[in-house]
């Protein structure tokens, strides 16, 4: 990996990441309207590489590991590629095209919140900050 | 012009599958050309306006006159959109009557119905809504059965786009969906196939053909190769549109329409779109407008707002369409540019306002719109910013 010294600090942030959004008053409206089980799969770099959010029934939550049950969409890239990709700097059409981003389920929903990445971009480096990775910042 | 130099993206890919032929009568290469790719049985798909029109028999007696490929069946039920209870339906009456290949006659609606219905085949699926929610088909895609597509709209460009809109009628959105071998193993070019397209339809097909190739030239993903192309299919648009619409019959007019939507379905595909894109999916979702109509009515107004932040962005954009540009400040130039495309509108009689489709003029009751069109895949690839406040101001304009 490039960005990460092991499988947890990936999750680490990105955990921490969700737990900010969820607080955040115009984030999370839109993410209580996904309204799904989502994986983010990034096992390929580790077998705990993994972390899911669940905005179903008006709730939100953030977890590291596997869901408990079948999640609908399971996004499945490396963890410094969901660096970029948290950091608005990928082009997520193009990641798809190139496989580096494979989809399984319904991704319409999570669709909905791709104009939202430029802050959440924001709030991504500030726990990057918090957490003293400024080096990894892009 | 001096050509504008700017920085695009470090890195981007350029994929253009599909063999492009042209030619008037190009139809009766049909039977050796899908015999070529393996195809024995051909399945028409295609819609009941092109049947009454004698379109698509023009197709299915070129395909039994070559003796080289067996007509299966006509499918006739594709509708305004692709949309997924048609495209299972399609997909159900190609194994009905034991097709192996297809052969789409038509606009966008039927070659993006094409698509899906051949993704279905190679799957031995039944229902593509699972497909289409999954918004890209990339893992495990391999090469479908043998298609050709024959274009009988000069718009949309989906004989070679490696991507469909399919209307998800439950929700009133419409979703993008890619697949790299979606696309026809053939796209065939024959402009006789277009004298029979009405005035109006030429007219804001035509016009979707301009929106790709402006929103190509102009998109945050902007590339060189793709600038070439709809670059080049702006003049042809420029020059050619009035005259397809004022003269049916004129095959040269037809063909060089036919190239530029060809031109510009490359480079956008490519390079994609953006506002006009986002804000005439979220219209066609809602109020059923079709593409190419949304597209001609916010076309200038997006062109307006995106060039108001950044109008060197559309010096090349206003060169390819004859506007002078030398020596001139590059608002200005973008002002004309935006003129020019007003202009055009006028000149081939289309609408330029959203009341002529009951879309309420006030703000309130366009929240579930905005809310559609901000989401749109197209949406980030704008060059300015699309708040929900802009796309909010966009159709107050519009209307």
């Amino acid at each position: 990996m490039e960005y990460w010294k092991n499988e947890n600090e990936p999750i680490e942030m990105f955990v921490k990441m969700f737990e900010k959004i969820y607080e955040d008053p115009e984030l999370a409206p839109g993410f209580k309207k996904v309204n799904q089980l989502i994986l983010f799969d990034y096992t390929q770099d580790g077998p705990n590489c993994c972390f899911y959010i669940d905005t179903r029934a008006g709730e939100l939550k953030v977890g590291p590991g596997k869901p408990g049950e079948d999640p609908a969409l399971v996004m499945s890239l490396s963890a410094d590629d969901a660096h970029r990709s948290w950091s608005n700097k990928m082009n997520a059409v193009m990641a798809i095209t190139r496989k580096k981003i494979k989809v399984k389920g319904s991704a319409t929903g999570l669709l909905k919140l791709a104009p939202q990445l430029k802050k959440i971009a924001v709030i991504y480096n500030g726990i990057l900050k918090e957490s003293g990775k400024e080096n990894i910042i892009l | 012009m001096k050509y504008l130099e700017y920085e695009f993206d470090p890195f981007f890919t350029w994929v253009n599958r599909p063999k492009i032929m042209y030619g008037p009568g190009l139809r009766s290469e049909i039977g050796f050309e899908l015999n070529q790719l393996g195809g024995t049985r051909a399945l028409v798909v295609t819609d009941k306006g092109l049947v009454n029109a004698g379109v698509a028999k023009m197709v299915t007696d070129a395909i039994e006159a070559s003796g080289d490929l067996e007509l299966a069946g006509v499918f006739d039920e594709v509708m305004q959109d692709a949309r997924i209870g048609i495209i299972n339906k399609g997909a159900a009456f190609y194994r009905e009557c034991k097709a192996d290949c297809i052969v789409a006659v038509g606009g966008g609606s039927v070659m993006d119905s094409a698509k899906a219905i051949n993704i279905l085949i190679d799957a031995e699926a039944d229902d593509f809504g699972p497909f289409a929610a999954q918004l890209g088909l990339y893992d495990g895609a391999r090469q479908l059965p043998p298609h050709i597509a024959l274009p009988t709209t000069a718009g949309t460009g989906c004989e070679v786009t490696y991507a469909m809109v399919v209307l998800d009628e439950e929700n009133h959105a419409k979703l993008g969906v890619a697949h790299p071998f979606c696309n026809a193993d053939i796209a065939m070019l024959d402009p006789e196939l277009m004298v029979k397209l009405p005035p109006k339809i030429t007219a804001f097909t035509g016009i979707d053909a301009l929106t790709h190739a402006i929103e190509g030239a102009t998109a945050l993903t902007r590339e060189p190769i793709a600038d070439a192309m709809c670059l080049h299919a702006i003049r042809l648009v420029c020059k050619f549109l009035p005259l397809a619409v004022k003269e049916p019959d004129n095959i040269s007019a037809r063909g060089h329409m036919l190239m530029a939507s060809n031109l510009a379905g490359m480079g956008f595909i490519n390079a994609l779109t953006g506002g006009v894109h986002a804000t005439a999916h979220a219209l066609g979702g809602i109020y059923g407008i079709p593409h190419g109509l949304a597209n001609s009515i916010m076309l200038p107004w997006v062109m307006e707002f995106n060039s108001e932040e950044d109008p060197e962005r559309f010096v090349m954009v206003a060169d390819a369409m004859g506007i002078d540009t030398k020596d001139k400040d590059p608002a200005d130039v973008a002002k004309e540019a935006v003129q020019a495309v007003r202009d055009l509108i006028k000149e081939i009689g289309l609408t330029e306002t959203l009341r002529d489709f009951n879309v309420p003029a006030e703000r309130e009751q366009l929240t579930a719109l905005v809310e559609l069109a901000y989401s749109d895949s197209q949406a980030p690839y704008n060059p300015r910013e699309l708040t929900e406040d802009a796309i909010f101001d966009l159709y107050l304009k519009a209307i």
